[in-house]
């Protein structure tokens, strides 16, 4: 990676931005990163409060074509920020949202009928929250309170899930079908109790408390890796995080371990059935779907795996969209002070979905989910729940009774 | 874990890469598109300059000494490769226009005209013939787009100013996408009356659909409107590389974009794969044949060192016309300068000569003689080159 003085001011970061393209106060990825880098010195207070209106999609450290590190300039620049400025309360809030998902799916009926009552809303408004989108719905049956291990004892292929908090909590069904989709396919699969990725304390510029998760995770990784696992990941964000922070940002000992021991789960499925010569067979789903790709899942670089196993799929009907960030963020639009920033960008986001007249949108991101299926209407599908569906579909075709998919 | 495998790959992600994996794929081959991040044809104007040095495009090329690599595409490979970029636009929804026979002008942001050669739709009425009236609009606080510049060198020229609540282009586009801004606009033109025959805008009118942006506006005023491009960054630009990506994705293209890669593989005469820097952890992307499409030195194609030039993914041999005192010429805007013509030489097939690799070609502005600047041929170059260096690929392929 190369540093802020190799930027040689092109702009192809600042056509990328979905900040600066609605919000005439943030300055874009240029002047925030590279530019301003150069005035930010240890010892010296901040003062670039614009700062923090960059929602780290790191679409502009994508489109660099000189390698700089432009998002990761801006987040180190968020954190000194943080550091030498009072955080506001949503700040603390969404850097534990782990723990919020913890007591949530406890309670998770009481608090349904709380975060979506009136009242609370009006709290949560003063509060500096954003009210115009629904609060995720939390379930008391999460991920880890179901079978924490299935498929062949004896598979060569081996993966330890990392499924984040928002599968955990909020759509444990989905965590589940991916967990019974790889033992389908021949692996070993473990869900080991896990807490937060880290980013969520990243993005609201609290390094102590992502570290904290981060290492605890991080030891509970590698004496998985050391046993010949690899780890899977379905949601790009929480991918991120371990590949790219956890060795480059939060500098873990362990950090390149798992980064090179760490997959998309469509990756993984990708390879099974080129390399492994996994046999199953795809049933017909007529669907036209818009696959929205989040940003995080650009920014890995690894190209658009889920993609590769829709072209199986036949009657699918796929268009991958691209080019804009949903601007949600993860809990960036959940903010009063980023409500509009989001509010457009969502609404960008959506048009082009729509403009397609799909049947649904699928995306590997619960936050890009909620938000885009808010502001579309449509079904908001991860890309696994249409995988399923054809592979049923599939089987249940080859031969009654046996089932490859269970 | 294993790479995933591909017919062809190609490296690069601009115009000609983006070109070659498209005639690629319309040839049925699964093709993968690598790039270490967006291109700069992002940056330019938007518009393809196939020989913008002379005045008429194909007899400006037939003059050109045999070594250009427009020689080897030939000037029906010219002609069929820009029908087929045509073609390409027209279904990406951001129409094209122009005849290679003879280039047209656009207006520049500092009131003087160029020569290019296909032109986006919204640019198609900046060829204005002598002793017609224009007015320009231009935005209030637009960074680097100044209308007297153009009033003071168009003799028959005025200009308005509208707020559109944001200073910079890319803003203003993203608010032409909104119907109620546009309608509120148009609302403010028609206020003003304008009397001239054309109007001129900043290319700012949506990052969608401009053509249907300039349209309504042309008929609520009844005069021919049009877009001059503006410095990076570039609407227009953004606009022509999103539209092929969109089609490169329809045809089935897998793109792995922002890593750059790392390593290369051969096992005697052949390219195997390469190995993408993707975020913490190396990917390998394996193919049977592979293109070249990394451009010169702005792009990183070339990398240029004290007294030599590398070629930054294969190590391939570079043509460097003379020693470094012969690379540039002491005056900066003459053109011509030595470095230009530095490059990857081809054969015929575009395969890369004095390496052993069968399956290697390269096209764009890589190329060794291609002197792009002076000639102002970069995305005509680009085009052709691309498209000839697929069809040789494809056909070493079956």
């Amino acid at each position: 990676m190369t540093t802020f003085e190799h930027c040689v001011r092109c702009t192809l970061c600042v056509e990328n931005c979905p900040v600066f393209k609605v919000n005439p106060a943030f300055p874009g990825p240029k002047q925030a990163g590279p530019d301003a880098q150069r005035f930010r010195l240890d010892g010296e207070r901040s003062v670039d409060d614009w700062v923090k209106l960059c929602c780290q999609c790191q679409r502009c450290q994508v489109a660099c074509p000189y390698g700089v590190n432009v998002s990761e300039i801006i987040l180190k620049a968020q954190l000194k920020y943080s550091r030498e400025h009072m955080s506001p309360f949503t700040a603390h809030l969404f850097a534990n949202t782990y723990h919020l998902g913890k007591l949530g799916a406890l309670a998770a009926p009481i608090t349904n009928a709380v975060t979506s009552s009136g009242a609370a809303r009006k709290v949560m408004g003063v509060l500096g929250l954003a009210t115009n989108l629904p609060m995720p719905e939390y379930r008391f049956l999460t991920l880890n309170r179901g079978r924490r291990r299935k498929g062949k004892r004896r598979s060569s292929r081996k993966v330890v899930f990392f499924h984040g908090c928002y599968l955990g909590f909020n759509r444990p069904d989905i965590g589940r079908g991916i967990r019974d989709l790889l033992a389908g396919l021949g692996c070993r699969v473990a869900i080991p109790s896990q807490t937060c990725c880290g980013l969520p304390a990243l993005g609201n510029s609290d390094l102590e408390i992502a570290k904290k998760f981060a290492r605890k995770n991080a030891r509970m990784l590698v004496e998985y890796i050391d046993r010949g696992y690899q780890v899977v990941y379905a949601c790009t964000s929480c991918g991120l995080t371990l590949v790219h922070d956890y060795p480059e940002v939060l500098e873990l000992p362990e950090g390149r371990k798992i980064a090179e021991n760490t997959y998309n789960v469509h990756e993984v499925i990708l390879d099974l059935l080129e390399n492994d010569g996994c046999s199953v067979e795809f049933g017909e789903v007529d669907r036209t779907i818009a696959y929205h790709i989040p940003c995080h899942l650009k920014a890995l670089g690894i190209g658009y795996p889920a993609a590769g196993v829709f072209e199986r799929i036949p009657g699918l009907r796929t268009t991958i969209l691209d080019d804009h960030c949903c601007g949600l963020a993860g809990s960036y639009g959940f903010k009063k002070k980023n409500q509009q920033t989001a509010e457009k960008l969502g609404t960008i986001a959506a048009s082009a979905i729509k403009a397609l007249e799909p049947d649904a949108l699928i995306s590997d991101c619960g936050a890009c989910r909620m938000q885009l299926g808010h502001y579309t209407g449509l079904p908001a599908l991860d890309p696994s729940e249409v995988i399923i569906a054809s592979l049923e579909k599939g089987a249940s075709k080859k031969s009654r009774g046996k089932r490859r998919i269970p | 874990m294993s790479a995933y495998g591909y017919d062809a790959v190609v490296i690069g992600g601009g115009v000609s890469g983006i070109m070659a994996s498209l005639t690629l794929a319309s040839g049925g081959f699964k093709t993968a598109l690598v790039s270490r991040g967006d291109p700069v044809c992002c940056l330019s104007t938007g518009c393809i300059d196939v020989f913008s040095h002379s005045d008429e495009p194909l007899s400006g090329i037939r003059a050109l000494l045999p070594d250009h690599p427009y020689s080897l595409v030939g000037e029906k490979g010219i002609k069929d490769a820009l029908s087929f970029f045509l073609e390409i636009m027209a279904e990406a929804g951001l129409p094209y226009e122009g005849d290679p026979g003879r280039n047209r002008k656009i207006l520049t942001p500092i009131g003087s005209t160029k020569n290019t050669c296909l032109v986006p739709r919204t640019m198609a009425h900046a060829d204005m013939p002598p002793g017609e009236y224009l007015h320009v609009i231009s935005f209030q606080g637009i960074k680097d787009f100044f209308p007297s510049y153009i009033t003071s060198r168009q003799r028959n020229s005025t200009y308005s100013v509208y707020d559109a609540g944001v200073p910079t282009t890319l803003g203003i586009a993203a608010r032409f996408d909104d119907a109620s801004f546009l309608d509120a606009f148009i609302t403010w033109l028609r206020g003003l009356e304008i009397p001239h025959d054309r109007v001129a805008l900043p290319a700012v009118l949506g990052t969608i659909d401009p053509a249907s942006v300039m349209e309504k506006i042309s008929r609520a005023i009844g005069r021919k409107v049009f877009e001059i491009p503006t410095l990076p960054p570039s609407v227009p630009g953004l606009r022509l590389f999103r539209a092929l990506k969109r089609v490169l994705q329809s045809r089935g293209v897998h793109l792995y974009w922002g890593k750059g890669v790392t390593s290369v593989e051969c096992q005697g005469r052949t390219v195997e794969a390469v190995t993408l820097a993707t975020t913490g952890r190396a990917k390998r992307v394996q193919g049977k044949a592979f293109v070249l499409a990394t451009g010169s030195f702005v792009s990183g194609g070339l990398f240029a060192g004290r007294d030599s030039v590398r070629e930054t993914v294969f190590d391939l041999p570079v043509a460097v016309p003379g020693e470094r005192k012969d690379w540039f010429n002491t005056d900066f805007f003459s053109g011509a300068h030595g470095i230009e013509r530095a490059g990857v030489r081809v054969d015929g097939s575009f395969r890369p000569v004095e390496t052993d690799l069968d399956n290697l070609f390269a096209c764009g502005s890589i190329l060794a003689e291609c002197e792009i600047m002076s000639l102002q041929c970069g995305h005509g170059l680009a085009v052709a080159t691309g498209v000839a260096a697929a069809k040789s690929c494809a056909q070493g392929l079956s």
